[in-house]
């Protein structure tokens, strides 16, 4: 292992962090709730270690291989998340370290997972950081240090592809580090334009700020108790769901939307299997709350808002869904597996996965009666190879194997219900946020212990990089010298 | 620039790496997904797969809007296809690999026909390649810059060579009637150096010297290397490079003698080739090789398809003591391991392809950004040699080298100036339009000011 080049990468993406906490410490500044020095003290610290880690260490041999990339990915995301803790104890919102971890690693993975369970609205600077770690999560910090050092994208692509949700890594130009950087300028845009359409919507800019992030990285943090349910506005639901939707899209699809037009983007099978799922499970939704609300119009309005909430995995809520009936609820568990499409900001199994698996069970039934019958599963228009098929199916098998471990380890501190500590694993490594039950979302992480926040806080960093990258670290041959 | 590649083997790979490296956006077509596997992997480039004379794969590479087309796939019909279609759809330029000897009669016409830019075949490249190192036994390596102006010459230093030991600055002095040439570049133990006026020339370093052409002879008959005139060859193969290296050398009287293993192989060269001494035989067979005069050979060119057996042979050929022996090896990053074997003159037909390819590329990708007229990669890209044109208006015009400061590591090496090559002192000067050769051991410069100063 080439450890040098291991604690050079690491050192710039800690100075990213530092570079990206400054917005939220200038923020701090202006409003003057106290809490800035809270940001600065992890800045100095950032700094202090990231520099002589950048500068100090000049790696003899810059080759990048697959057993480097994949561990820079992963301890850059517990540093980043360890760091990113910090803010809140020094600003005595989160005094327990362990609990502040959980909510950094809950930012970064784009969870929305709290354990706060009361809104003063102060410490503005450190809740408006506690939402920006939802942005900058959601793309991918590596990626953010690509687009911003592009020197070193020569043999970046273990990088990228550790972090980069998806079965395959698809550049959209052939260079990494231009790439990162349209990335991150459609990301920009779209949540610049939900920014705007909130304040016409008549939310404070600081407020719009807060949700248009937490929408962009599809996490789920809210400044108020009630989430978004607290604006009391269809206007804001309307917005926030249909921008939900939207960062649930691979970013490919814009990029495609913004050079080919419109049209050939809608050629995509991925997203027409995603609009599919969501527009239907979003019409399903509404007709089994109907009794509840009376009218089509007001059940379509939470309907659609928590379905688009569940399975774009950001974790918003306007309605208490755990009253909602048992098919609701299950369907809501459904969409959790799911997820979103590969390439956006958003968790769960991926969008092409499950149509890809569905394809395979298919052929799989088809091939009992007929075993001769050739069939190669196509997706996009191109056949699949079956290295990528078992590839998809064995991903498939460690998750749902990771959501049982999951939930077994945290039923082991004899707290709650099945149902509870069920959804609370699965919305944990979907990068959801609230489960059902105790978990649900009016309700709070709070009450887990210690041990259990742990283990969450792995199934969410092991959501978010796609499990491989996370269970590298716990493989005794990536350290071995070689 | 975008660059397409299609075909993703030895050549393509190579020429990906050094685009991509170049800053180029590269995107590579390949049928098999193994090999893009490992491009994807190691390189900062696009893969796509598929055909490269499908058009809808090359659209979806994004033909269209590609600046330059290269086709590198093993077969020549699919190279010439794949640039007709990629012309047809908008790419701007096209270089295509053709390599087989029967095309290369009619490559002309082909060219005109099928609006290829640039038909490259690597083994009449490398002959070509070989009979400039035939001509003048006394180099290592030959490159000329300045529209072939200016020739830079590589050889290694020996114990008895009246310019080793001394510092430069008094070598003119000492030595009554040493034809000046700029000592360019040295390379020792595997590092280049820039040498200075103080720099002493040690045996065994490999020197770069640049003049035009009349001098570098003159220079050369100076030491005593030049007496030699390669009169008799052998050729260990009967391959294509081979081939046309007899077609190329025969008429200039050199007298070939060209092993073959295969008879029937063996019957046809004899029969294409009157005026050259084919011989049925294993070439790796040192009876054989005694037997057919190798100690009167003024030369020995290994070009067998196996690189140990080159090496092998070429060994063979220094200890009976041929005085210019030339090994084809296709794995570059052996080639310092093989120098220290004493083996000087290593060719490898990928690199030599590869390098009139970028040529190419570079000279496209001119005006676009930086201002360097041309680049060339010298001794496997340790050192670079960039050509600029002065304009009336950069701030070292008309002032005495002397009196400028030179970045460290670089040298101002050549100047043209309406088509007469000059050989800098400190009392020359640049004028505006003169075009300015500098060698500089690292990569990145963009911009003659960058190096020269007042």
């Amino acid at each position: 292992m080439n450890k040098r080049l291991v604690v050079h990468l690491l050192g710039s993406i800690l100075l990213i962090e530092a570079c990206c906490m400054l917005p939220s410490f200038v923020l701090a500044l202006l409003y003057g709730d106290g809490d800035a020095l809270a940001l600065l003290y992890p800045m100095l610290l950032l700094l202090a270690l990231g520099l002589p880690a950048r500068f100090l260490t000049s790696p003899r041999d810059s080759n990048l291989r697959a057993r480097e990339g994949f561990l820079v990915v992963a301890l850059a995301w517990v540093l980043l998340s360890g760091f990113g803790a910090l803010p809140f104890v020094f600003s005595g919102l989160i005094p327990n370290y362990i609990d502040a971890f959980f909510e950094s690693v809950s930012g970064f993975t784009t969870t929305g997972a709290t354990v706060l369970s009361e809104f003063d609205g102060l410490a503005r600077g450190v809740m408006f950081w506690r939402s920006f770690t939802h942005w900058i999560g959601g793309m991918g910090v590596l990626v953010l240090t690509l687009a911003l050092l592009p020197q070193l994208s020569g043999r970046a692509s273990h990088l990228m592809r550790a972090e980069s949700p998806g079965p395959s890594l698809s550049k959209i130009v052939p260079k990494l580090g231009d790439s990162a950087k349209i990335l991150y300028l459609i990301c920009l845009a779209l949540t610049l334009m939900e920014f705007l359409l909130l304040i016409l919507a008549g939310l404070s800019p600081y407020d719009a700020a807060i949700h248009a992030m937490g929408t962009a990285g599809t996490g789920g943090f809210s400044n108020y108790l009630d989430s978004v349910g607290a604006f009391q506005s269809p206007a804001v639901d309307a917005i926030i769901t249909v921008f939900m939707v939207i960062f649930g899209i691979n970013f490919a699809v814009f990029y495609r939307a913004l050079t080919g037009g419109v049209r050939d983007a809608l050629r995509s099978e991925e997203l027409r299997w995603y609009l599919a799922i969501v527009g239907g499970a979003m019409l399903v939704m509404s007709f089994i709350i109907l009794p509840r609300y009376g009218n089509f119009l007001t059940a379509l309005r939470y309907g659609s808002f928590q379905v688009a909430t569940i399975s774009s995995t950001t974790g918003y809520a306007t309605a208490d869904f755990t009253l909602w009936p048992v098919a609701a609820k299950m369907l809501i568990v459904v969409l959790m597996f799911v997820g979103s499409c590969a390439g956006s900001t958003a968790g769960g199994i991926k969008i092409v996965r499950v149509a890809i698996l569905c394809k395979l069970g298919r052929r799989s039934i088809r091939h009992t009666f007929q075993p001769r019958k050739v069939q190669v599963v196509r997706f996009e228009g191109k056949g699949i190879e079956e290295g990528m098929l078992s590839q998809i199916a064995t991903f498939f098998f460690v998750y749902i194997s990771l959501v049982f471990a999951g939930a077994f380890a945290i039923s082991c501190e004899g707290l709650y219900d099945v149902e509870t500590n069920f959804t609370a694993a699965l919305s944990c490594i979907s990068n959801v946020g609230p489960g059902l039950g105790a978990a649900g979302p009016v309700e709070n992480y709070a009450g887990y212990g210690p041990f259990a926040k742990l283990v969450l806080s792995l199934l969410m960093l092991s959501g978010r990089l796609e499990l491989f990258p996370i269970l590298t670290l716990f493989t005794p041959a990536v350290w071995r010298r070689a | 620039m975008r660059i397409l590649v299609v075909g993703d083997g030895k050549l393509g790979h190579t020429l990906a790496e050094h685009l991509a490296k170049e800053g180029h956006d590269v995107v590579i077509v390949d049928r098999s997904d193994e090999v893009l596997q490992r491009s994807e992997d190691t390189l900062d480039v696009m893969c796509v797969k598929g055909n490269g004379a499908n058009a809808t794969t090359l659209m979806d590479a994004g033909a269209d809007k590609a600046d330059i087309i290269i086709a590198a796939t093993a077969g020549d019909e699919t190279n010439m296809l794949c640039c007709l279609i990629a012309k047809r759809l908008g790419a701007k330029y096209a270089i295509a690999r053709i390599r087989d000897p029967d095309f290369n009669e009619s490559l002309n016409i082909l060219q005109r026909e099928l609006d290829i830019d640039m038909a490259i075949n690597p083994e009449r490249a490398t002959a070509q390649e070989i009979s400039r190192l035939i001509r003048f036994p006394f180099a290592n390596n030959i490159e000329s810059f300045a529209k072939g102006r200016v020739e830079m010459v590589e050889f290694r230093a020996q114990e008895r060579d009246v310019v080793v030991g001394y510092p430069l600055k008094v070598l003119a002095r000492k030595l009554q009637g040493l034809p000046q040439v700029l000592y360019a570049a040295v390379e020792r133990e595997g590092r280049v150096l820039i040498p200075n006026g103080d720099f002493v020339i040690h045996a065994g370093d490999r020197v770069h010297v640049a003049a035009d052409m009349v001098t570098i002879t003159a220079y050369f008959r100076f030491l005593g290397k030049n007496s030699l005139r390669v009169k008799n060859v052998m050729l260990l193969g009967g391959g294509r490079i081979s081939y046309y290296l007899a077609r190329m050398i025969a008429p200039m009287g050199v007298h070939v003698h060209m092993i073959e293993i295969n008879g029937q192989k063996a019957n046809m060269l004899s029969e294409s080739l009157p005026d050259v001494n084919v011989i049925h035989g294993d070439g790796t067979d040192q009876e054989l090789l005694e037997q057919e005069g190798l100690k009167q050979m003024d030369a020995f060119v290994a070009l067998c398809d196996r690189d140990e057996e080159n090496l092998m042979a070429g060994l063979f050929a220094v200890a009976q003591g041929v005085p210019k022996v030339i090994v084809k090896n296709n794995r570059v990053a052996y080639a310092d391991i093989i120098n220290a074997m004493g083996l000087d003159s290593i060719i490898s037909p990928k690199s030599i392809t590869c390098a009139n390819i970028l040529r190419y590329v570079r000279a496209r990708a001119n005006g676009m950004g930086t201002k360097v007229e041309k680049l060339y990669r010298l001794m496997d890209g340790k050192a670079e040699a960039l050509e600029f044109i002065a304009r009336a208006s950069d701030p070292y015009i008309g002032i005495p080298l002397r009196d400028l400061s030179v970045r460290p590591g670089t040298l101002v090496a050549v100047i043209v100036r309406h088509g007469k090559v000059i050989v800098p002192f400190g009392n020359d000067h640049i004028e505006s339009g003169d075009s300015v050769v500098i060698i500089a051991c690292q990569s990145g410069i963009g911009d003659l000011n960058e190096v020269i100063k007042r």
